[in-house]
């Protein structure tokens, strides 16, 4: 019990300054102290030296910054309590002064915030006017003010805010208030980006068959727009050929209104290819010829329905140097329409899922003054599922091409991502103009095993379904593979390492 | 090839860095005192970027900590100890106030960062029944878990895109972000007498 009316009478303190109603006779600076007393420690627990810098308090003239800095004394050498002083007026004008000390431990709300202890002087909404909340929920937050920091209340406030704002982000903080020991409690309120910047494409990844391939982005900007560097070292990862070059992108998330966005990508690439590729390109007259550079500029807009589906439109010029012939090119150059969808849903304090989906479709048509025509299709959807270390990540991937694809088109699978213990070469060494992969991974903490299917192949090949299997560590940016083809007649593990950022 | 050479050379190069910052920052100690192994940690890095921020805007934070007694390093657990605290940051005073959670509560306050990490790892402590001969008769390794369950907004991390070198570490370096924050350090061998 004595903890309890400690704390009350300390908290009753600490209310500086207190709402009128609640105010006793308060003597005024320079008031005599008649007694000085320290309640809820004994004072041999104290140091000598300051059990005899309170004792001389009395007789002295009451002095309140020097009242305050002797509770802070006490704290200091008493870290398990909080200390406070409570100078009362007596009849004869003289002041009764006392330094009511409780355990932190003795009152939950202090014991799990600290600042449970100050008063909030007022409520603040950042980032939106208050008129766009309900008034029943701005009564709610204005009748934080004046009373003590209560973190369960305002925690339900935030989410009562979340609720009533779909599209935010709600965050809450305090700050110092005014005066000493009050506080005001400030509610951020931020309009989720509807339009999230590209990822970056920077990897460093060594492949058993491939080697090592590179790229790194530098992201530079603020929150609505960024500027992104980018060089390609011996990337052999991603397509038919190895690139190496410069990338430049300039994004803006928002045009007017944050629902529309912009990017334009500037990339200057040079190109060399594999044996296997030249061969069955030089055999094969449908497929367009091999270029050792590629320069492409491609602005695009994104228009966002909703925060979760977005729509893209542009166009990508592409103009490729002949490897044959260097004073020649060709213009592979096509328009772009993509529509996407994600999602993160937070299912239980333990469990997050979060499913993606796109398909884009780029046409070469002669409206662009193209070379090649041609159209290609691409679907890509994937889901997480993450509860505590344990995640499933299933992905499915379909494309299409008609007509006559440039090479940096045409689909391939087998390297550090899809059908991971196949060597793309191996498998369709020009690529293909079908294609579709699945792939479901299962890893607990950073460890991984994953099972991959799929198949690439042209109109005049035939179909045929690999599949490969593995396990490794796959961190969020670090991985470390080995995949096993299966049914390949060919017992070799494929090892690949790298990161991905 | 003089390319592929520097891309091996950069991963090697990024790699020493991240793994030379975790092996100079952190140590982990231990004592005895009276029937109780206590531990002491240095560079533990518990209340820093998310947790600070977290902290310093006046919110508190629940950190779960394990001690674990192994009969060698990365080797079978002998004995372990699990304690949570409970952490927030005085916005007045700008000192951290730490409260040990359980049947029989503990707080303290006006602890720097550094010396509020140290106090929660001076409260998680086994006792050496627990321990049998280990450590009387043969040397030990311990290896101490913390980890931050709460979830904690994240809103806007991914906002600040400019590039730095700490960025770049932090990225290479980073755990899951749904994941709660977890870390590990290990020590030994050590003995108690």
């Amino acid at each position: 019990m004595r903890p309890l009316v400690l704390l009350l009478l300390l908290l009753g303190s600490l209310s500086l300054p207190r709402p009128a109603a609640a105010q006793d006779a308060e003597p005024p600076e320079g008031t005599i102290i008649e007694s000085a007393d320290v309640s809820g420690l004994p004072l041999d627990e104290l140091s000598p030296g300051l059990r005899r810098d309170i004792e001389s308090l009395v007789g002295e003239r009451l002095n309140r910054e020097r009242l305050n800095q002797l509770a802070s004394r006490i704290q200091d050498e008493h870290p398990e309590v909080i200390a406070a002083v409570r100078s009362i007026a007596r009849p004869d004008d003289k002041a009764r002064v006392v330094f009511v000390v409780a355990l932190i431990s003795d009152n939950g709300d202090l014991a799990s915030n600290i600042n449970a202890r100050y008063v909030v002087e007022g409520v603040e909404l950042s980032g939106i006017p208050e008129e766009q909340i309900g008034r029943s929920l701005r009564d709610r937050l204005q009748a934080l003010v004046g009373r003590r920091l209560d973190n369960e209340e305002a925690d339900d406030l935030t989410e009562d805010l979340r609720e009533e704002l779909p599209g935010h982000t709600v965050s809450r903080r305090i700050e110092r208030g005014s005066a000493p020991g009050q506080i005001r409690v400030v509610f951020d309120v931020q309009e989720a980006p509807w339009i999230p910047f590209l990822p970056t494409r920077s990897k460093f990844i060594y492949h058993t068959d491939l080697g090592w391939s590179g790229a790194l982005d530098i992201p530079m900007g603020s929150t609505s727009g960024r500027v992104t560097v980018g060089v390609a070292m011996d990337n052999k990862d991603d397509l038919l050929e190895t690139y190496s070059g410069f990338r430049l992108r300039v994004e803006s998330l928002k045009i007017g209104t944050p629902r529309l966005g912009a990017a334009m990508e500037f990339s200057k690439l040079q190109s060399s290819w594999q044996d296997s590729t030249a061969a069955l390109v030089a055999a094969s007259p449908d497929i367009p010829e091999l270029y050792r550079s590629r320069l492409t500029v491609e602005p695009t807009l994104t228009f966002a329905v909703t925060p979760h589906v977005r729509i893209s439109g542009g166009v990508s010029f592409s103009e490729l140097e002949s490897l044959a012939r260097p004073s020649d090119s060709q213009m592979a150059s096509a328009w772009i329409a993509a529509i996407g969808y994600d999602q993160r849903w937070r299912i239980d304090g333990d469990s997050t899922q979060k499913a993606e989906a796109r398909y884009e479709v780029r046409v070469g048509s002669d409206a662009l003054d193209t070379d090649l025509s041609y159209k290609r299709h691409l679907g890509r959807a994937q889901y997480h599922y993450q509860r505590g270390p344990n995640r499933v990540t299933a992905g499915f991937t379909a494309g299409y091409i008609s007509g006559q694809a440039p090479l940096f088109e045409r689909f391939s699978l087998g390297d550090s991502s899809t059908l991971r213990g196949w060597n793309k070469y191996d498998l369709a060494p020009a690529g293909g103009e079908r294609m579709f992969h699945q792939s479901i991974e299962y890893s607990f903490h950073y460890f991984a095993v994953f099972f991959d299917t799929g198949s690439v192949w042209t109109p005049t090949t035939d179909q045929r379904i690999r599949t490969s299997t593995g396990f490794g560590f796959h961190g969020d940016n670090a991985f470390v593979t080995l995949a096993f083809p299966l049914d390949s007649g060919d017992a070799g593990a494929r090892f690949m390492m790298g990161v991905r950022f | 090839m003089a390319i592929a050479a520097s891309f091996r050379l950069l991963v090697l190069a990024i790699t020493l860095t991240v793994s030379t910052l975790e092996l100079h920052a952190q140590s982990l100690t231990v004592r005895v005192v009276g029937d109780m192994l206590h531990l002491r940690a240095s560079g533990l890095g518990l209340i820093e970027a998310r947790v600070a921020d977290h902290l310093r805007d006046g919110r508190a934070v629940r950190v779960d900590f394990a001690v674990v007694v192994l009969e060698k390093a990365g080797g079978r657990s002998i004995a372990q100890a699990t304690q949570s605290f409970n952490l927030s940051f005085d916005i007045w005073e700008q000192r951290y106030a730490v409260t040990k959670l359980g049947a029989t509560p503990r707080s303290v306050s006006h602890l720097t960062a550094r010396d509020a990490e140290s106090w929660c790892v001076d409260n998680v402590t086994v006792p050496l029944s627990a321990m049998g001969r280990i450590g009387r008769d043969m040397p030990f390794w311990v290896r101490l878990e913390y980890r931050v369950p709460d979830p904690m907004p994240v809103a806007n991390a991914d906002d600040d895109s400019t590039f730095t070198l700490g960025r770049l570490i932090n990225v290479l370096s980073r755990r899951r972000q749904d994941h709660e924050a977890a870390r590990a350090i290990e020590g030994g061998p050590f003995r108690l007498n």
